[in-house]
């Protein structure tokens, strides 16, 4: 079924692609629907509206901000993330009522700041405003907590508050005991009724229409907390990293677990900063059409950071790429997302048309998990490094600061990273 | 579509007190159904509800009876904020669906007709995917610019096709099907264009097309209700034109009709409803293209009889069909509304004692 699958939609999440797909077949809307539990890893993302094409996205991870986001309006809640970066990296923004450009400051090098593991708790009534700029009013530091997106769901497990889940969506796989919970959500639907049931203190939704807005707004109406998070690039997802920390009354682990990220990104950037960048095809699916980044998104990005040079479809909205474009593009490496769906780089090689591809001639293609790649939450450091080994088999990385990053908090201070002073940091152009 | 026809302008007189009896059996029937299906719609649900809290919660809210609170504030949310503005809303859909496809296949004289023959459904549908794609947030009485651009869509559509339907050689109603195919039919393209561009709102649009209660408010039933309502009353004040149309328009303007007149205003109103509908609910097939014949096959073509009953059953049928679609996780309501109705009616039509005829 997955040859009829759309232009990837949303942010992807697991087996999200496959049932978009099964929706797509409009004779076999019902059966795909209830039927298309098979779940595995995709790939589907958004444009990124923000931050420069590929190249330039590197430089977006440099300054470093404790806590990214979690602009607030109750004046205790704002004090707690504001003393923290050290001096030189001046990249810590105090808190305002609306995001300030990632970026912000000049020749912010990219020393990453020292976490403070604050002590200073979040107080609530907490008030918060989230990425679609909802007004989120939290009145108790949530201990039942629903998450509708399998990233929000990491992030809980990753700021060391996993306990306080008590429900989640059917495409939520990691950490493995996720499985195990009650499920309010699928790719298609929001079980508000059950939610409700359920009487959950904060309700954490995907934005972009990740959940569908109507149900978010039933929820908002019944005054259950909704805080929806959507990071269309990097920096925008450690910025909800930091919200999601914030509305959870973990600020402290949140500025250390993306100080830890901040870090790992920078590792995978220092060693591949000197490399050749090679032309690099992430093929999301190629069944029948073939899909792959569109311009400025986030996998372009995360190619970018993983020293290759992206091959997109040319569009910021098109995720179908045409063949000619594609063998004109010549790619020197193809990373398979698509390998948990069965694709292998034998089947790869042997299709038509693409015997003449560098990447095919020197048996350059190589499978990847996709899931870690393009699902937006703690797990992106882990799916980075795998991207840069994909593209640059031989490279030797640094071990990563936490082992296994996720199940477990992170409270613990990252690394030293190499201070990459070859990075210029550049302000990015966004208004991220 | 002629089934053992007895003649053209009906049954014969000796014919009609069964059909009187037939038809007082038909409504109770009808009511019948559609009560079991309120019952059902606000009992059931993912969540179990003991029936005696939600018979509770009913008395104490909407009756306003002192009954004893035993039941947690989500609970009464549940049956007060999500299942009982949901079933009503399925009620006044089911029901304006099927008037408005009963009276566009009298209108028409067509058995394929239903409610989105002559262009409401594309022009919708494509109002809705422009509402999607615009990056606007705009919000009425709970109604997004998806909604308000999704009603405004279709009632501009059928303008269209009425006022193109009106030049040409062709009689009144062939040209109006055809025109209303061609005008579909570039709307369409409008929409696939639409739907291609979306990116990563292509989920919005999609769903939209599918049709769906999920997520329906109060606000929004007190908008779309009323129109439903207050159209319906109009379309059946208008019944004995529509019996006239049913014989062929010179009939009906030798019987005193005033052809033209009657068909702007029948159409119209159809169109209302239709519109309606389709801004709470999205596209739900099926119900207005069936029902009505479902109904024909119980008591004859009249449309006295068909038009009330259209709508009785029509909101029983998209009650139960919410209802499943609810207890079976989401799934689309138009193709809950497919599996219950098509079996039926081909049941009645393998079964069918009197002659039928639109």
């Amino acid at each position: 079924m997955r040859h009829l699958q759309a232009p990837p939609s949303g942010r992807s999440e697991g087996s999200f692609r496959v049932r978009l797909a099964a929706l797509l077949a409009a004779g076999l809307i019902a059966a795909g629907l209830i039927a298309a539990g098979c779940s595995g890893a995709s790939g589907g993302f958004t444009p990124v509206p923000s931050v420069g094409a590929g190249t330039t996205a590197p430089q977006t991870i440099l300054p470093a901000s404790p806590v990214p986001g979690a602009p607030t309006a109750t004046p205790a809640a704002s004090q707690s993330s504001a003393p923290t970066a050290t001096p030189p990296t001046s990249a810590t923004r105090s808190p305002s009522a609306t995001p300030a450009p990632a970026a912000a400051t000049p020749g912010a090098t990219a020393t990453p700041s020292t976490p403070v593991p604050s002590a200073a708790a979040v107080s609530y009534p907490l008030t918060l405003v989230d990425d679609e700029q909802n007004t989120v009013v939290i009145k108790v530091e949530p201990k039942r907590i629903v998450s509708i997106t399998p990233a929000t769901t990491e992030i809980l497990f990753a700021l060391g508050i996993g306990d306080r889940l008590i429900a989640n969506t059917d495409a939520d796989d990691y950490p493995p005991q996720v499985t195990k919970l009650p499920h309010v959500a699928t790719y298609s639907s929001v079980d508000v009724e059950k939610i409700v049931g359920l009487e959950p203190d904060l309700v954490i939704a995907g934005g972009n229409d990740f959940n569908k807005p109507d149900a978010l707004a039933q929820l908002r109406r019944l005054g259950i907390p909704v805080l929806v998070v959507y990071g269309p690039d990097i920096e925008g997802v450690l910025r909800d990293i930091g919200l999601v920390a914030q509305a959870t009354g973990r600020p402290g682990p949140g500025s250390a677990l993306v100080a830890d990220l901040r870090s790992q990104f920078q590792a995978v950037r220092d060693a591949t900063a000197g490399l050749p960048h090679p032309r690099t095809f992430y093929e999301l699916d190629a069944t029948k059409e073939i899909y792959g980044p569109a311009d400025r998104s986030f996998i372009a990005e995360m190619i970018a950071l993983a020293g290759g040079t992206p091959i997109t479809t040319g569009s910021t909205t098109v995720f179908s790429i045409p063949l000619e474009r594609l063998i004109a593009a010549d790619p020197e490496v193809i990373v398979l997302g698509d390998s948990a769906y069965g694709t292998t780089p034998e089947i790869a090689a042997a299709r038509p048309g693409w015997s003449t591809m560098t990447a095919v001639l020197s048996k350059a293609i190589r499978p990847i998990d996709d899931t870690i790649v393009t699902r937006p939450g703690p797990r992106l450091a882990e799916g980075l490094r795998a991207l840069a080994l994909a593209i640059h088999p031989g490279l030797v990385l640094p071990p990563a600061p936490t082992a296994g990053s996720g199940a477990t908090g992170s409270s613990t201070p990252p690394a030293p990273a190499a201070p990459a002073a070859s990075a210029s940091a550049a302000p990015s152009a966004s208004g991220y | 579509m002629v089934v053992r026809s007895d003649s053209i302008l009906g049954p014969r007189p000796r014919a009609f007190a069964r059909l009187r009896t037939r038809r007082a059996a038909a409504i109770t029937t009808g009511v019948a159904l559609l009560a079991l299906a309120l019952i059902l719609g606000v009992g059931l649900g993912t969540v179990s509800v003991a029936p005696s809290e939600t018979l509770g919660i009913l008395a104490r809210r909407v009756l306003g009876l002192p009954v004893a609170v035993t039941w947690s504030p989500s609970t009464e949310a549940i049956v007060m904020d999500l299942r009982l503005p949901r079933v009503l809303s399925a009620m006044v859909v089911g029901l304006g669906l099927a008037v408005a496809g009963a009276t566009f296949q009298g209108l028409l004289r067509n058995p394929l007709a239903d409610p989105y023959v002559l262009g409401t459904a594309s022009g919708a549908a494509l109002g809705a995917a422009i509402g999607v794609l615009i990056p606007i947030r705009f919000v009425f009485f709970e109604f997004g610019l998806l909604h308000a651009l999704a009603f405004v869509g279709a009632l501009v559509a059928v303008y269209v096709v009425y006022r193109l339907s009106r030049v040409g050689g062709l009689t009144a109603m062939t040209s109006l099907l055809l025109t209303g195919y061609a005008v579909g039919s570039v709307l369409a393209a409008g929409l696939a264009m639409a739907m291609y561009l979306s990116g990563a709102n292509l989920r919005q649009i999609f769903f939209y097309l599918l049709g769906s209660l999920d997520g329906v408010s109060w606000q929004q039933f007190f908008v779309a209700g009323p129109i439903v309502v207050v159209t319906t009353v109009a379309i059946l004040a208008r019944a004995r034109s529509l019996d006239g149309f049913l014989l062929g328009e010179e009939v009906a303007a030798h019987l005193g009709i005033d052809v033209r007149r009657e068909r702007a205003i029948l159409l119209s109103l159809a169109a209302l409803l239709t519109a309606a509908a389709v801004t709470i609910a999205g596209l739900i097939g099926f119900v207005g293209l069936v029902v009505p014949h479902v109904v024909r096959l119980a008591v004859g073509p009249g449309a006295r009889g068909v038009l009330p009953l259209s709508a009785l059953f029509g909101a029983a049928l998209l009650t139960f069909a919410d209802l499943g679609a609810r207890l079976l996780g989401e799934i689309p309501v138009g193709v809950v509304t497919a599996l219950i109705g098509a079996p039926f009616f081909l049941f009645l039509l393998r079964n069918v004692r009197t002659g039928y005829e639109l």
